[in-house]
């Protein structure tokens, strides 16, 4: 992180929206699904217009591997008790092959495919089965998660604890990470920041770049998430 | 693969401990090969003055460990780094660099920060100063593996009481049970912790 920053990038990634207008402007005729022609290495600001790039490789390599790997996810999940893995690692290869896709088919699309109630029911339904689990054998007068209390055998208590709580809140959890980062800090007003908070964001983004150089790369390298 | 290979060595050694089996001092040719590449991949890490390329030589960092832990009989834990290390996290480094700059760089590695190296160095020293007392890779005395209260009571009694044959998941979710609840909430407090910094009401 040492780098020196060169000292025209900063007013680019400094304030958000003259970045995105700009890409806007100098990409229109490209179409949507092609990047535009770059010259050698990948610069965000070019690549905030173009986040998706159709792959011949890519896009035939997930269409093979995905129902092999998220196959292999639900093994991983559902044999947890007689082979390595369980609801932790299932719920993880899960979620990765939801990530292939994202990077094969697009980010934008892939969000519209897997919806949010998808994502917030799982995090959230997982939560609720782990702890409802645990919670049936106190109520039958016994301890947190006291399997032999459960109306099943206790082998098939473990197991349901992996797949319907662990795997559940894993592979929710870190797809609407990947999603949430794909998507950045929400600088606009459609979230529950206002707008006067982003206004004030790209005001002080311009008075740091006033200060000295190194305060500038550092205000310029947080207003780049933005 | 290891699911198959590595289930009936786990019933295997929870019914009988041989302590006939010779300690191995020698460090086979893989071995030797796994950990060499992690070194590198690790000082390669560390030192790349690019964080693309940082962040892919992570990513093989991350898979060496993963066939390493596998090599030394740890499926579960190879399983959480691959998927977890090597996978989700390389993923969500490259997504979060892309929304950042990247730099043209004229050399490939940072120049050494000597006194950090040098810190590194006495601490590595201390380290290894310690390593005689560090018992042998598989060795049957070792304190973590022959002591009866704890390892040793855990590969006895796992099957009977709770059915389950891998001896990790009948402690992570039976016996210590309420930890691995502890945990799945802390995942789950991940999520809400992300939407809440990054200013957003939904996922996607």
């Amino acid at each position: 992180m040492s780098d020196v920053r060169p000292e025209d990038d900063g007013d680019a990634a400094g304030a958000d929206g003259t970045a995105v207008e700009s890409t806007t402007e100098t990409e229109s005729d490209v179409p949507p699904h092609r990047a535009a022609s770059r010259s050698g290495r990948l610069d965000s600001e070019r690549r905030q217009g173009t986040p998706y790039t159709e792959s011949q490789v890519i896009m035939p390599t997930v269409k093979i591997v995905a129902p092999f790997a998220f196959t292999y996810g639900l093994f991983v999940t559902f044999h947890g008790a007689g082979s390595p893995g369980g609801g932790f690692q299932g719920g993880a290869i899960m979620a990765a092959v939801v990530f292939m896709i994202a990077f094969a088919f697009g980010i934008e699309a892939t969000r519209d495919w897997v919806a949010n109630t998808v994502i917030v029911g799982l995090a959230v339904g997982g939560a609720l089965a782990f702890a409802g689990i645990g919670l049936i054998p106190v109520a039958r007068g016994g301890a947190f998660l006291q399997y032999d209390l459960l109306p099943i055998p206790v082998k098939y208590g473990l197991e349901s604890v992996e797949v319907f709580g662990i795997a559940a809140i894993v592979s929710g959890v870190l797809m609407g990470l990947f999603f949430l980062l794909a998507n950045g800090f929400n600088s606009g007003g459609d979230g529950f920041s206002d707008g006067t908070a982003a206004e004030e964001d790209v005001d002080d983004d311009g008075a740091d770049e006033l200060d000295t150089p190194d305060a500038d790369r550092t205000a310029a390298a947080d207003g780049g998430e933005r | 693969m290891t699911g198959a290979a590595f289930a009936p060595s786990v019933a295997a050694q929870t019914t009988a401990v041989s302590p006939a089996t010779p300690v191995v001092a020698q460090i086979t040719a893989v071995e030797a090969s796994l950990l060499a590449f992690v070194v590198l991949t690790a000082l390669a890490t560390a030192l790349a003055r690019d964080v693309l390329a940082a962040i892919i030589v992570f990513g093989a960092y991350s898979l060496g460990m993963a066939a390493l832990y596998a090599f030394y009989r740890a499926p579960d834990v190879a399983l959480t780094e691959a998927a977890i290390s090597a996978g989700v996290t390389t993923v969500l480094l490259l997504l979060t660099l892309a929304k950042t700059t990247r730099i043209d760089h004229d050399v490939a590695f940072e120049s050494v920060n000597v006194p950090a190296a040098g810190a590194a160095g006495i601490l590595l020293a201390g380290l290894l100063l310690t390593m005689g007392d560090v018992p042998a890779v598989g060795s049957p005395d070792a304190p973590v593996w022959s002591n009866p209260d704890v390892t040793q009571w855990y590969l006895g009694e796992s099957y009977a009481q709770t059915g389950v044959e891998n001896t990790v998941m009948a402690v992570l979710a039976a016996f210590r049970g309420f930890d691995t609840f502890g945990e799945a909430v802390v995942v789950f407090a991940a999520g809400v912790a992300a939407l809440i910094v990054l200013h957003r009401e939904v996922f996607a």
